[in-house]
């Protein structure tokens, strides 16, 4: 280890963060490869330590003998400045190269405050912020993840974005890479070679033209790129091997278990929810090939816990056999599972006993508004009954905290919603002492945590004005009046955050200029509570003389041409706006493996059906 | 019962990992190396273990102790660092396991080196030097109930015998305390250094070579 990074390391806290030589770390002899890829994280280790997807790819690229892919996290703030005083340029975790000497730096855009956090290690690696800055053989810089579906205000940055899915996409843009430098292309031609693998959108060979008012215009391609980008996908999830290794964080990561991925997708169709429609249509894996993935996986990395992940793990069609299958090996080896995102429609008696054989933790569900009118219009199609009886069921079987997750500022949102939410809340409580069989001797918990609604691109709610923050701040009191139970604890976000991740989930590549100005005055880490300079920000916006209301604040035409309309994520427009239409008329539409709602993502798979409509594949309740 | 003692290293990258994280990361290894350990028998199984003499982050050692529990009576347990090393983390290497000889209460003192190299060499045999004339090597030193008291470590260390090594580094070799009675941390004495000659904390390498018993025997 260098003498310089030693004495930083003895300057900072938890200086675990920049060591590396985790268990499953990957080495590899330097000389004999083609491409050296950089994955970043543009947030903490324990953040990014977290993420399923960096370890996914971590282990695809690395089991390709001519490619390392390394891993590297944007340093907290005492090692940022500790690196800057002693000239320590961002290294990656692996080798301790320095990353401005590989061939390919690749983000990760899980979140739109992270943005800044990108400008922020690309300086520290010493590599031009701006695409046109660089020289010839500088990495090249690549982007990918769901914040790629509007990639705009990054256009400036990133040299080249990759929408959808990585899994196969990811390693044909390394091969064109690796092929483009044997061959001695430039950048340039490197890049528009690039533009012709799947879902690869090079924003510098589109031009957008903007009308007076400021709204798009045209967006317009050039150099052979294709008019509108499509979205990579795998067809069928069970060709797509699980990882059968981590790297096993020790410092404790966020999310510091085993998981395995059992769809990807969902059949839900919350109008709210961008990951429901970027990553349509919903495809599952078999309980056979899960159940022995996991197993491996628990075997490799010595983790003793498993969480079955995915946006709604209940929704998978074998979820009983799945977790019979795991109950089979998982109490011997000593290893306890976890699922995240039940749903409570489909919560049922024996998916509780089996959760809880191992151990029982509280209980979390997301009705996402206090009433049924408004959980009508964002198509959450969670009634009170189903409240009622999953709460009723959990417990009996024994628990006593509930958290419950809400947002305020949905469309057509009323004060009486905002009652509804601690009218939802004191109803839990209620029905916690009303059940005979609740745990002896101990009071139940009810928290909500409440979040401000941010419209987003590709969602049936992306034409939606987002509230003002005076508005949804008012809102935040009215709900904090309401609650009138000390069993009951209430927390919400900062409005002023939700505002921000609005503009530039929505924004177009003029927000560039302010994201590179807002750098150099000293934000980064925005997502941070204690690093976010919100009067920074907006004073960089009016000196820039760009009104950041413009892109949240208002309401976008249904023929508006959006930032983002070369972004194909397999649903039509069409289909946004009819269900925008249903739901400002209150109408739910049901779970598309039920009913095809038509929503066009089933060409991505051919055009066929995307579900066998025969067979039940929705659970009942009970 | 048996309760076995693995002796380890822990050097380079893996001097920053902290005991917590340390106790995590031997959780994992000794599950995915198929040990026959023993599980507490709770709500929640794991491993029982007992970390003799923790060190401080950022030192190094070649003398880590550890001990768990296995109910197999008729075990090799010479076979297990093999079966162990590859579970470990770069830096964490198993050196032996076998049944365990002394109470870990029987720990008093540490044998460290403090070694520095390179151009740091010079200004360290400054620092010796400096420690050897002084009539006394006053430092203070944080209590546990945040109590701050002041020592003098010339009581436990009277003179650095230091010595050239053949690289051009300059190491000394050392006793401290390191029980349950009093332990004083070889950084106290590498303050001390840095504060009589012109010597950075992060040059001098903190080396942990033997764990010692109150008669000076050897733990084992």
């Amino acid at each position: 280890m260098h003498e310089s990074l030693k004495a930083a390391l003895a300057a900072v806290q938890k200086p675990g963060r920049y060591t590396g030589g985790e268990p499953g770390c990957v080495y590899k002899d330097k000389s004999a490869l083609s491409l050296r890829f950089a994955f970043c994280f543009p947030d903490t280790y324990e953040v990014g330590m977290s993420f399923l997807g960096m370890k996914i790819l971590y282990e695809i690229l690395n089991d390709r003998p001519d490619i390392w892919c390394e891993r590297c996290f944007m340093p907290w703030v005492d090692m940022k400045s500790e690196m800057e005083k002693r000239g320590i340029p961002l290294y990656a975790l692996e080798s301790k190269d320095a990353l401005r000497d590989f061939d390919v730096i690749g983000f990760t855009l899980q979140y739109e405050l992270s943005y800044t956090n990108i400008l922020a290690m690309l300086d520290l690696a010493g590599v031009p912020l701006r695409c046109g800055e660089r020289a010839e053989d500088a990495p090249i810089v690549v982007a990918g993840g769901p914040c790629a579906c509007n990639a705009e205000p990054l256009a400036d940055f990133i040299d080249l974005f990759m929408l959808g899915e990585g899994e196969v996409q990811l390693p044909q843009v390394c091969d064109a890479i690796i092929e483009g430098r044997k061959k001695g292309l430039s950048r340039a031609e490197i890049l528009r070679g690039c533009a012709q693998i799947e879902g690869v959108y090079v924003p510098s060979l589109y031009t957008v033209q903007y009308e007076d008012d400021g709204r798009v215009r045209s967006i317009d391609a050039h150099g052979g790129a294709p008019a509108v980008v499509r979205k990579a996908i795998i067809r069928d999830l069970n060709s797509q091997p699980l990882p059968r290794n981590f790297v096993v964080p020790m410092i404790g990561a966020v999310h510091d278990r085993a998981q395995i991925e059992v769809l990807r997708g969902c059949v839900r169709g919350c109008r709210f929810c961008q990951a429901g429609f970027l990553y349509r249509p919903m495809r599952e894996r078999d309980a056979d090939m899960l159940s022995r993935a996991g197993k491996t996986l628990c075997d490799n990395t010595g983790y003793d816990e498993i969480s079955l992940t995915s946006l709604s793990t209940s929704d998978h069609s074998q979820l009983e056999t799945l977790l019979d299958d795991m109950l089979e090996w998982t109490p011997a080896q000593h290893v306890s599972m976890t699922l995240p995102s039940l749903r409570v429609d489909n919560f049922s008696q024996s998916l509780v006993e089996k959760t809880t054989r191992v151990r029982k933790g509280g209980l979390t569900f997301a009705p996402e508004a206090g009433t049924q009118r408004l959980r009508d219009v964002i198509n959450k199609n969670v009634t009170w009954e189903e409240i009622e009886r999953t709460c009723n069921l959990a417990f009996s079987a024994g628990y006593t905290s509930v958290k419950l997750y809400f947002m305020m500022g949905l469309p057509t949102e009323t004060m009486e919603d905002i009652e509804g939410i601690a009218d939802t809340a004191q109803r839990v409580v209620d029905l916690y002492y009303q059940n005979p069989n609740h745990a002896k001797g101990k009071g139940v918990q009810v928290s909500i945590s409440v979040a401000c609604f941010v419209p987003k691109p590709h969602t049936p709610f992306q034409f939606v004005a987002q509230d003002d923050m005076q508005l949804l701040r008012e809102k935040q009191q009215h709900l904090l009046r309401c609650v009138k139970s000390r069993k009951i604890s209430v927390s919400y976000h900062d409005s002023r955050t939700s505002f921000l991740e609005g503009v530039f989930a929505k924004g177009d590549r003029r927000l560039g200029r302010v994201l590179l100005e807002a750098y150099r005055r000293g934000c980064f880490f925005d997502g941070w509570e204690e690093h976010f300079h919100f009067d920074t920000w907006m004073q960089t916006f009016a000196d820039l003389g760009v009104d950041p209301a413009f892109y949240v604040n208002r309401p976008l035409a249904l023929d508006e041409t959006t930032p983002w309309e070369h972004m194909d994520y397999g649903v039509t427009k069409a289909y946004l706006v009819r269900e925008y239409q249903k739901a400002l008329a209150g109408k739910t539409t049901p779970p598309c493996n039920r009913v095809c709602a038509g929503c066009g993502a089933n060409q991505l798979l051919g055009g066929g059906p995307c579900f066998d409509y025969s067979a039940s594949a929705v659970h009942q309740n009970g | 019962m048996t309760t076995v003692r693995l002796r380890f290293t822990k050097t380079g990258e893996a001097a920053y990992i902290s005991l917590l994280d340390l106790q995590r990361v031997m959780q994992r290894a000794f599950k995915r190396s198929g040990l026959p350990v023993w599980y507490t028998q709770g709500f929640n199984p794991h491993i029982y273990m007992t970390f003799a003499a923790p060190l401080a982050l950022g030192q190094e050692s070649v003398a880590e102790s550890l001990d768990f529990k296995s109910e197999a009576d008729d075990f090799d347990w010479s076979a297990g660092p093999a079966l162990l090393a590859p579970c470990l983390p770069r830096g964490v290497e198993p050196l032996s396991m076998a049944p365990a000889r002394t109470d870990p209460g029987e720990i008093a003192f540490a044998r460290y080196e403090l070694r520095a190299a390179g151009p740091a060499a010079v200004s360290a045999l400054q620092a010796f030097k400096a420690y050897n004339e002084a009539p006394a090597a006053l430092v203070t030193k944080q209590g546990k109930r945040g109590k701050v008291k002041e020592l003098d470590l010339k009581q436990y260390a009277p003179v650095l015998d230091y010595k050239n090594r053949g690289d051009g580094a300059l190491a000394v070799s050392l006793v401290l305390p390191a029980g349950g009675q009093l332990t004083v941390s070889p950084s106290l004495l590498v303050g001390w250094l840095c504060a009589h000659a012109p010597l950075q904390a992060h040059q001098v390498q903190i080396l942990r070579t033997e764990l010692l018993t109150g008669k000076m025997e050897k733990f084992r």
